[in-house]
């Protein structure tokens, strides 16, 4: 069975991500080039103890401070902030690689070989996919090159034998480490930024729930004319005590409108409001838009909650049927309780059928959240599970 | 192997204490080929042949104390066991001779302690390496100069430069992704809490609709709890010989549903694996907003909400999502109105039964909490019209 873990994604995620990354990404291009600034600053500082040449001094200058200006370039244009950023950090770990190999091929000592290992220090600040992949290959690709076409680069004085062999054996832990430690890293990086984005939405979805089970229960709407008639009389006081013209009845007017008119008919009739003014003037509205409920009901829900520093870096924050820690007859009543519940009617959901169940179950993120043992057990026996709650709940519900 | 690769592609949903696992399982390894790199690299080094013999035996020793760690799940302690390992394996290849891959180790073993991802520890034994680095290259810089090198002072310093740099730059990563992670988290626990909270309002609203209706609550019917058990049978009988030994904490679960759960947990008369399997329990009881209860609601959200995503679909603040002042007034009486009228709280029995006074809005809106809906402008024009407020919504 090929697993497809984001087929049950909620769909609205990836634009609301990419502006959360956003603004991780403008502070890590901010460090990044101040590291630069200072890494172009040791080596003017050794080229000039050194008494290099001055073209040599100023050539290698220049790669900073185009490097440099790239970055601002990028940074500044603001149309499409998030892929400008993103080129620039591509344009950035090429760029800091070809300074560091034109470095050590200018000197051509051991020392200076290592400078490759500072190099992919700095790109690993962006902590980003495709950096990641570009950086490890560009190092592990000139390193061999280097070591491999280049051995009197690592000969030292009083031994002539530079051992390539332990050398390029080093160079490969210390990739594939690294390698491993960035993907893991920024996996779990972006896990983050997918659980945030999706418990915003999950919020919105988890209000709808609550009013659709309000709704089962009270039977009732919101009295959308009794709000509207409360609000005339309230605008007319307070136009009257600040003394300014009753500038809310018209947009009143306009609220209870959207609800029969779209909205070329609400521009003809209220011409004094632009297309974008009655577009935020439809968060308002009450009937068809939930914009304010919401809003009422996240207020109404979102006082007294603290976090602790403890709960921040805790398990148990994360929900689910195999707990670090806990007994196995624990996990396996846990799992099937849910499986269970899940074949049943309920109120805000009706029952699945087995093989809607065992799709959800394999390629979403639930899969995670069951005992890789038991899950593996469900989804090679379904069949007996379905017989199993069919068997004894024909009669119970 | 397969195994290993698999969890590093899915590691991003592996709790912190198996990531840990998986990384030191990998260090291990890694750890292991250098172990047995230290039988040949002895040619080359000044030590003596006692010594040669004795250090890889005593490396041996140190990686099957990380595994035994490791088997036992003391995963910490694994993971110290094998920066201890590596630490010690730098030290024998670097002061064991004088050669230039020796000191490629020092930026090896950073690279182990910085596949942990623990701050405290790469402050730590990253420090200690690099702080030895730097010491090693003061004292034996002269035997690393290439033949190219201008001389020992620029090359032993060029060494210690970047040795330096290297440390404080992942330090740098470090404290870049430890922010971006607790904001995360923190931010991720809230809105948590708040999910929470709607649930148990969802929750409630369920049993009173079932107690209106006079059903039978479903944890009480024998039916579903004999499907529970037969089901629970099934699956542990891969696991068992005697599968249904799991029934007798099946009927345990479905008892604790009657019970006063916090005082079987908290009374030191009753044996501790019934606590401990109380405990465990309470998280999947089906009468409270338990973490079943949250994950069903969770799961059933699938199937909701599924309008476009637009820019201010999850803002909630008053003042950026209207630019008008007017609109951000009257926004701001709907608000009033909609905490004034609409049941949203539960008295003292815990029925949603309540709606906010005039003085409990006005306390919620001068709270801190509530920048994240409205500004400090809008709650001085309420405070300042408050009255109109009170009279007219």
């Amino acid at each position: 069975m090929r697993q497809d873990i984001d087929k049950y994604q909620f769909p609205q995620l990836e634009i609301y991500k990419e502006s959360l990354e956003l603004t991780h990404l403008k502070r890590k291009t901010i460090i990044f080039n101040l590291l630069v600034f200072i890494l172009a600053g040791l080596v003017l500082y050794f080229l000039l103890q050194m008494h290099i040449e001055t073209n040599t001094v100023i050539s290698t200058m220049l790669m900073f401070i185009v490097l440099i200006s790239i970055n601002i370039a990028f940074y500044s244009y603001d149309n499409d902030h998030y892929h400008n950023l993103k080129i620039a950090m591509y344009i950035s770990t090429m760029g800091l690689y070809v300074i560091t190999t034109s470095l050590i091929l200018r000197f051509h000592t051991p020392s200076i070989f290592t400078m490759l290992f500072l190099t992919y220090a700095i790109t690993s600040i962006y902590q980003d996919y495709k950096a990641m992949i570009l950086s490890n290959f560009s190092l592990f690709i000139l390193g061999i090159l280097l070591i491999l076409r280049f051995p009197t680069i690592f000969e030292i004085i009083g031994n002539n034998e530079p051992q390539t062999f332990f050398i390029l054996v080093f160079l490969i832990v210390f990739v594939v480490l690294l390698s491993l430690s960035s993907y893991i890293l920024i996996k779990r990086k972006t896990f983050f930024y997918n659980q945030l984005a999706q418990i915003k939405e999950s919020e919105i979805r988890n209000m709808e729930l609550l009013l659709e089970i309000e709704k089962i229960k009270t039977n009732k709407t919101l009295n959308v004319e009794k709000y509207y008639e409360s609000f005339k009389l309230f605008s007319k006081h307070l136009s009257k005590k600040i003394g300014i013209e009753n500038v809310f009845e018209r947009k009143i007017e306009l609220l209870k409108d959207l609800k029969k008119m779209d909205i070329p008919e609400i521009l003809s009739k209220y011409t004094e409001y632009s297309l974008e003014e009655v577009n935020e003037l439809k968060y308002m509205e009450l009937e068809i838009q939930n914009k304010m409920t919401m809003i009422g009901i996240k207020a109404s829900k979102s006082y007294g909650i603290e976090v602790s520093r403890k709960e921040i870096f805790s398990e148990s924050q994360f929900k689910s049927f195999k707990h670090f820690g806990d007994n196995q007859y624990v996990k396996i009543v846990s799992f099937v309780l849910f499986y269970t519940l899940l074949k049943l009617d309920k109120p805000y959901l009706q029952k699945l059928e087995e093989q809607k169940i065992k799709d959800i179950l394999l390629n979403s993120e639930y899969f995670y959240r069951i005992d890789r043992d038991i899950i593996n057990i469900y989804l090679d026996n379904n069949e007996v599970f379905d017989t199993i709650v069919k068997d004894h709940m024909k009669e119970a519900k | 192997m397969k195994t290993i690769i698999n969890r590093i592609r899915n590691s991003e949903f592996l709790t912190f204490n198996e990531v840990l696992r998986l990384k030191v399982a990998i260090v291990t390894i890694f750890l292991f080929i250098f172990v047995f790199l230290s039988i040949p690299i002895s040619n080359f080094n000044n030590f003596i042949l006692d010594i040669n013999i004795l250090i890889p035996i005593l490396f041996a020793l140190s990686l099957m104390f990380t595994l035994v760690f490791m088997l036992f799940n003391l995963n910490r302690w694994a993971m110290h066991f094998s920066i201890f390992t590596i630490i010690g394996l730098t030290l024998f290849y670097v002061y064991g001779s004088d050669h230039f891959y020796g000191y490629i180790l020092f930026f090896v073993t950073l690279t182990v302690i910085i596949f942990y991802q623990d701050i405290i520890t790469y402050i730590l034994y990253g420090g200690a390496v690099t702080v030895v680095g730097v010491i090693y290259i003061m004292q034996n810089g002269s035997s690393i100069v290439g033949i190219n090198a201008p001389g020992i002072e620029i090359s032993s310093l060029t060494y210690q430069i970047i040795l330096i740099g290297f440390y404080i730059t992942f330090l740098v990563q470090f404290i870049i992704s430890d922010n971006i992670y607790e904001k995360m988290n923190n931010e991720w626990v809230r809105m948590n809490k708040v999910l929470e909270k709607y649930q148990d309002f969802s929750l409630e609203y369920l049993k009173e609709i079932a107690e209106e209706k006079g059903e039978e609550l479903l944890y009480k019917n024998t039916k579903f709890q004999q499907t529970i058990s037969e089901l629970s049978i099934f699956i542990n009988e891969f696991f068992e010989e005697k599968g249904e030994n799991i029934a007798e904490f099946v009927e345990f679960y479905f008892f604790l549903h009657d019970q006063n759960i916090e005082e079987i947990i908290n009374d030191k008369k009753v044996p501790k694996l019934t606590r401990e399997y109380a405990t465990e329990f309470k998280k999947y009881l089906m009468n409270e907003r338990s973490e079943l209860v949250s994950i069903l609601f969770n799961f059933s959200t699938l199937f909701k909400g599924n309008s476009d995503y637009n820019e201010k679909r999850y803002e909630y603040s008053l003042d950026k999502l209207f630019s008008n002042k007017a609109d951000k007034l009257l926004s701001l009486a709907i608000l009033y109105k909609y905490l004034k009228t609409e049941v949203t709280q539960t008295d003292k029995w815990g029925k949603i039964e309540r709606v906010l006074t005039h003085d409990e809005i006005t306390e919620l809106f001068v709270s801190k909490e509530f920048r994240e809906f409205i500004s400090f402008e809008q709650v001085n024009f309420y405070l300042d019209n408050q009255e109109l407020f009170n009279k007219y919504l």
